[in-house]
């Protein structure tokens, strides 16, 4: 996050109202700080009451998160979060991609090819969100186990596609519907064929849209739990599933542990986010068309 | 030569007809105005002649072949739309490089072509900015320069001034003139501004719900107008139209005076008596009776001033039809509202139309 801008810190409002804003801003950033805090803190400190804010950091949860502790040190064992970061990853990313040039392409249809009964399809599209997905869970997995996709990666990128789909494809068709097609008749009077104008004119002009849109569905899946904890295998496991697997045990809940596992799950979130972030802040231009 | 055709075009959308049977030649080298309010079709005709829009029936002869066929990015012409239609990602350089890039045109041929356009157009300040950091007539000019750098054979304008400021209006005016002058391309300039199309058209055609009322020199439009529709759409201020009856001996009688000896007078004479008929005097037709009358005379109330610096215009009323008059600012001063004028006429010079059918009687 770029707290200080040069353009956004000399706003027009009062000092009051950005103070305000700044307090506002700092409860609802607490619950994270105070994860990467505990992150840091020993087991001592993660329970000591009064909570502690001044502290001696120890980066023993985050060696927790990768080996295992054993007797010595040699006998440390790997946890295995390497390849569930990785899995996280790698299954968001692709799903989020994949999403976005199928959702691409088919709201760039919806725009400006509308089918008869275009709104129908639409709202056919959007239905499947609106199903509580503990509901579909078990259709789902027994189809999964019989199509022999449990437990792939394939059978997960695919239902995350899915999932993502619908919402990208109203986000992106909206941006879209935006763009003036005068600029489009424009383009193919100056000789651009069909593919011309989509990759030339049209997706340029979108791709705040498509940042936007791109944050928002990786956000919900990388967080997803419930359908990777019952269609991924040992060797597909996500990092929310892990996190849920380190719950319990013989010592009670272990919230330095988790914390470390949190505080690393975040740094691709945030990272893509703050890429993006100048495209999100900035919307959609439309400077040359008077509407 | 004509280099453009239009027989029989037809397009609709939905229940809407949008062209009805347009005819339409234009000839090479022409500057060309459509004239028509919103909606009569001015856009849709363009949009079918640049191939946008794929036309119900009709055809369209472009250089002595139908296009109707042609891809819109075969027909050698370009256009210039109303709301400029910019790439809103490129810049000027980029937007005005485009059509010829998109064409493959060679790379030091594009630099040598924008370079000249931008120079010709006075954009070379704005050649690494976006369109939206653009004032209004910069847009406008990066947008004939899109157009024009393609070198089209026909170029198409839709509207270019309505987004224009008034200043900038008449600037560009003088400019498309002097570019028609330099470059000798044919152009058909749709407009609902009476202005634009009188100022520049060297011929204008009247549009209105999708057909062509008449086509003709601004001249021949403002002399001869073959409907009282077009006599009311070509001359500011409007022209007055007073409705009268046809009376025996090819006079007419109107509410105000009685008149005969128009160029209407023989041909009035076969009509029966009693036929309704619409009288047209131009605002400036009507004078101040000084001295004797030399013509049908009448009084009038003035009921409105309107002073535009070197002319006033007056909104009258004889016998309670409301006419307006234009004085030269020497003649107007001193007058108020409720004052009583003199006034007089030439009906040698005034037009007359069926009431009924609104077709010029002559």
């Amino acid at each position: 996050m770029r707290f200080f801008r040069k353009k956004q810190g000399i706003g027009k409002a009062g000092a009051g109202w950005s103070l305000f804003a700044g307090v506002v801003s700092l409860i609802y950033f607490f619950p994270v700080l105070w994860i990467i805090l505990t992150a840091f803190k020993t087991r001592t400190d993660t329970l000591s009451i009064p909570p502690k804010f001044i502290f001696t950091p120890t980066f023993d949860n985050f060696i927790a998160v990768f080996y295992r502790s054993a007797a010595s040190s040699q006998d440390a064992a790997s946890t295995g979060f390497e390849l569930y970061f990785f899995n996280s990853i790698f299954i968001a990313g692709t799903s989020v991609i994949l999403a976005l040039i199928i959702g691409t392409l088919a709201s760039y249809g919806f725009s400006r090819h509308p089918l008869r009964g275009n709104d129908t399809y639409l709202f056919v599209i959007l239905t499947t969100r609106m199903l509580p997905p503990i509901i579909a869970i078990i259709p789902i997995f027994l189809m999964f186990r019989l199509s022999g996709l449990s437990g792939t990666y394939i059978g997960i990128i695919l239902l995350y596609t899915a999932f993502n789909l619908p919402f990208s494809i109203w986000m992106i068709k909206s941006f879209f519907d935006e763009i003036s097609t005068d600029v489009e008749d424009a383009a193919r009077m100056d000789g651009s064929r069909d593919r011309g104008v989509f990759f030339k004119i049209c997706l340029p002009q979108v791709k705040a849209g498509l940042a936007a849109t791109a944050v928002f569905a990786l956000i919900l899946t990388w967080n997803e739990f419930l359908f990777a904890l019952l269609l991924t295998g040992t060797d597909t496991r996500t990092v929310p599933v892990q996190m849920a697997r380190t719950l319990g045990g013989e010592i009670g809940v272990d919230w330095g542990l988790l914390a470390a596992i949190v505080t690393i799950f975040l740094i691709p979130v945030f990272a893509v986010t703050y890429m993006l972030q100048n495209h999100l802040l900035r919307g959609v231009t439309f400077g040359t068309v008077k509407k | 030569m004509s280099i453009l055709k239009i027989t029989g075009l037809q397009k609709s959308f939905g229940a809407i007809t949008a062209i009805d049977g347009l005819d339409l030649t234009v000839e090479e080298g022409e500057f060309f105005a459509l004239l028509g309010p919103s909606a009569s079709g001015k856009t849709t005709s363009l949009r079918c002649i640049a191939g946008i829009e794929k036309p119900d029936a009709g055809q369209i002869e472009f250089e002595g072949s139908d296009v109707v066929p042609t891809p819109i990015q075969g027909r050698g012409m370009a256009m210039v739309f109303q709301a400029f239609a910019l790439y809103p990602h490129l810049t000027t350089e980029q937007n005005l490089a485009y059509p010829l890039r998109e064409r493959g045109i060679e790379q030091t041929e594009v630099v040598r072509r924008v370079a000249e356009i931008a120079e010709q157009l006075r954009l070379g300040h704005t050649l690494a900015r976006k369109p939206d950091t653009l004032s209004g007539g910069e847009q406008q000019r990066v947008a004939i320069g899109r157009a024009l750098i393609g070198r089209p054979k026909l170029l198409l304008l839709d509207e270019p001034l309505t987004n224009l400021d008034a200043k900038l209006r008449h600037d560009t005016r003088a400019e498309f003139k002097r570019l028609h002058r330099e470059l000798g391309m044919t152009i058909l300039y749709a407009t609902p501004d009476e202005l634009e199309a009188l100022s520049m058209g060297q011929r204008i055609a009247i549009l209105e719900q999708g057909r062509i009322r008449q086509v003709g020199t601004p001249d021949q439009l403002y002399d001869a107008p073959e409907s009282d529709l077009v006599a009311r759409r070509v001359g500011s201020p409007v022209i007055n139209l007073i409705r009268g009856t046809a009376k025996a001996n090819a006079t007419i009688n109107l509410p105000f005076a009685d008149i005969s000896g128009g160029n209407w007078a023989r041909t009035i004479a076969g009509f029966d008596v009693n036929t309704e008929v619409l009288l047209g005097l131009r605002p400036s037709q009507l004078k101040l009776v000084e001295g004797t009358p030399g013509g049908p005379n009448f009084k009038a109330t003035v009921e409105l001033l309107e002073p535009l610096g070197d002319v006033t215009i007056l909104d009258i009323n004889a016998a309670g039809v409301e006419m307006q008059m234009v004085l030269p600012e020497a003649k107007a001063v001193g007058f108020k509202v409720g004052d009583s004028l003199e006034i007089e006429f030439d009906p040698t010079t005034s037009l007359l139309f069926a009431a009924d059918t609104g077709t010029a009687i002559s």
